[in-house]
């Protein structure tokens, strides 16, 4: 299969952040998955690098390989082919005990901490906006080794401090009292580790485990580090910037439009020029 | 051999009393016991108390509906068909009902916990989150907390006295009046067959004071357990029954029909508004039945939605673009 890049005309937004996501996932990990882009994602890198990743969806599926794309993980198509078809206890006991590698997670705002919300826009007490609420979202990244969040980026979603932590980044709040303390200091022998990166429509960014400090690694293609910078609330850290996003191969496009999604649920397909 | 558990839709609905706390079956928007939702919805039951592992289109129609007062739960959406719950969101701004959050699988826990007959489950999920923010007790708060019902305290924090592992989260269990689940088959002496990922109906159904089950049949209880091994849930947890064929629509059944995507997002932006919810359910609920609303669906859409009986889902659905 043809390895090379595609050139720019050839793909879109959405299959950028596809592939930049499916290349977070490593060969035998155990992945916990979500609705959406990150399904994708997961089921690419089955696909390419990564054929023995166990795949686990939080409604009951364990080991999937579905054939096709499920439309959410409720959906019929997760049961095929999987090793248990379950429920959410055995889903959230597996991903507790620490079995879980990788989740993929998204949010409405993020802080330079990690933190990212999905309750309510503004304070909590009367919100301007309530949203979906958590789900699962600090399950897993309480849980789970490494998450990586896929987040639309805007100024307003990419803040100093959220406005409410749904769920939990590098620096978080110690109840009953709730200063803020390093998540290693909370989770005691639970600790695992946490947000590792965050995909955003503008650049891949990661964190310093130590400092717990959002930093940007890399810019898709036609983004400047200070544009990106100049995107966030919070003075974002742009002297660790790795290079450009790399771009799809003709392999990952292959698979995403005409094996993974073909009906174009979650990934529009590029109309040629 | 009958057991005299059969009871028709018009009777669950009343089993459920104006101020019942209610947990539901299935999964955002799969077996979602809708048949009876929509009977809640026409006897206009009020002050309800939805406790859910996570919501999904049943706590929009009943909050859009004004029946709850109060909901306690982590996620309500319609996933892929509108990306909140816009009757929630809506209520909540005007202060007209009483949210607690939780993360998902602590209500997991707290329903697991409140089947297997524990006080509270303790776990290590969402430390450090505003969850656990003492100032976000809703119910406290309100002054609702009488240590019955409804538990002392939203958390209890602790260390783990037996390993030194560190912090522990402690949470109550879900004590719930009444549960519906909706499934695909239920014997005459209430033993139940799920088909498919069973979710969290297991924890819900022996949680709950009163279980009710809604199935697409109702089959000879000597067929269920000629291969008892292929069971979820033991006939004497259930004490009523209700065959409803087509029960879960707009919801999904695993093996029997598809989620109604199309229906979902009309659904999700027409009832932005109170005018446009209540202009929603003077068309698809009130002065209909159960098989009036299938007649007014229709054929052709029921046929596009029914499931491939080898794949398990239809392939007449268009999903994508």
């Amino acid at each position: 299969m043809n390895k090379e890049f595609a050139k720019p005309e050839e793909y879109g937004l959405a299959d950028l952040l596809c592939c930049a996501a499916s290349r977070e996932v490593q060969d035998n990990e155990i992945v916990f998955a979500g609705t959406g882009l990150p399904m994708v994602a997961i089921m690419l890198a089955q696909k390419t690098h990564a054929p023995n990743l166990k795949l686990i969806f939080e409604a009951g599926t364990l080991d999937g390989r579905p054939p096709e794309i499920p439309t959410s993980v409720g959906d019929a198509r997760c049961e095929m082919g999987a090793s248990r078809s379950s429920g959410l206890h055995d889903a959230f006991s597996i991903a507790q005990r620490g079995y879980v590698d990788l989740g993929f997670l998204g949010g409405a705002e993020v802080d330079q901490y990690g933190n990212v919300n999905t309750t309510c826009i503004g304070d909590y007490l009367n919100p301007e906006l309530r949203l979906t609420g958590s789900g699962g979202n600090p399950d897993i990244n309480s849980f789970a080794k490494r998450t990586v969040f896929i987040m639309v980026h805007e100024k307003r979603r990419f803040t100093e401090q959220v406005s409410y932590i749904t769920s939990p980044g590098w620096r978080v709040r110690n109840w009953p009292g709730g200063e803020t303390v390093h998540r290693r200091e909370l989770y005691g022998a639970a600790y695992r580790g946490g947000p590792s990166a965050v995909i955003s429509t503008l650049g891949v960014f990661r964190f310093d485990e130590e400092s717990g400090r959002i930093y940007l690694d890399t810019c898709h293609a036609g983004n400047t580090p200070e544009q990106i910078r100049d995107m966030c609330q919070f003075d974002l850290d742009i002297t660790r910037v790795s290079g450009e996003t790399l771009p799809p191969t003709r392999e990952e496009l292959h698979f995403i439009h005409e094996v993974l999604d073909p009906e174009q649920i979650f990934i529009p397909k590029v109309k040629p020029k | 051999m009958s057991s005299g558990k059969r009871i028709t839709l018009q009777q669950a609905a009343e089993i459920v009393k104006n101020g019942s706390s209610l947990t539901f079956s299935g999964f955002t928007i799969w077996r979602r016991p809708f048949a009876l939702v929509y009977e809640l919805i026409r006897q206009r039951r009020k002050g309800l108390h939805l406790i859910e592992v996570n919501g999904g289109p049943q706590t929009e129609f009943l909050v859009g509906a004004g029946c709850v007062d109060i909901w306690e739960s982590c996620w309500v959406g319609h996933e892929l068909y509108g990306k909140y719950g816009a009757n929630l969101s809506r209520k909540v701004g005007n202060k007209e009902i009483l949210v607690e959050d939780y993360s998902h699988a602590e209500m997991l826990f707290r329903f697991s916990a409140a089947a297997s007959g524990a006080p509270y489950a303790v776990t290590q999920t969402a430390l450090g989150t505003d969850i656990h923010n003492p100032a976000y007790d809703t119910l406290g708060n309100a002054g609702l907390r009488d240590g019955r019902r409804i538990p002392k305290h939203k958390y209890r924090f602790t260390e783990d006295p037996f390993f030194g592992a560190g912090a522990q989260v402690m949470v109550p269990a879900a004590k719930v009046d009444v549960a519906i689940l909706c499934v695909q088959q239920v014997g005459e002496e209430g033993t139940v067959r799920v088909n498919g990922q069973f979710y969290s109906d297991p924890e819900v159904a022996r949680a709950a004071d009163v279980t009710i089950v809604m199935a697409e049949e109702i089959v000879p209880e000597e067929y269920l357990r000629r291969d008892s091994d292929l069971n979820t849930i033991t006939s004497f947890e259930v004490d009523h029954i209700v065959e409803v064929p087509f029960g879960a629509h707009p919801t999904g059944m695993f093996g029997r029909y598809d989620v109604d995507g199309a229906f979902l997002k009309d659904f999700y932006t027409r009832t932005r508004t109170q005018e446009g919810f209540d202009d929603f359910a003077k068309e698809w609920i009130h002065g209909l039945d159960h098989l009036g609303y299938l007649e007014k669906l229709g054929w052709p859409k029921m046929l596009n939605l029914k499931a491939n009986t080898a794949l398990k889902y239809s392939t007449g659905v268009k999903r994508g673009q």
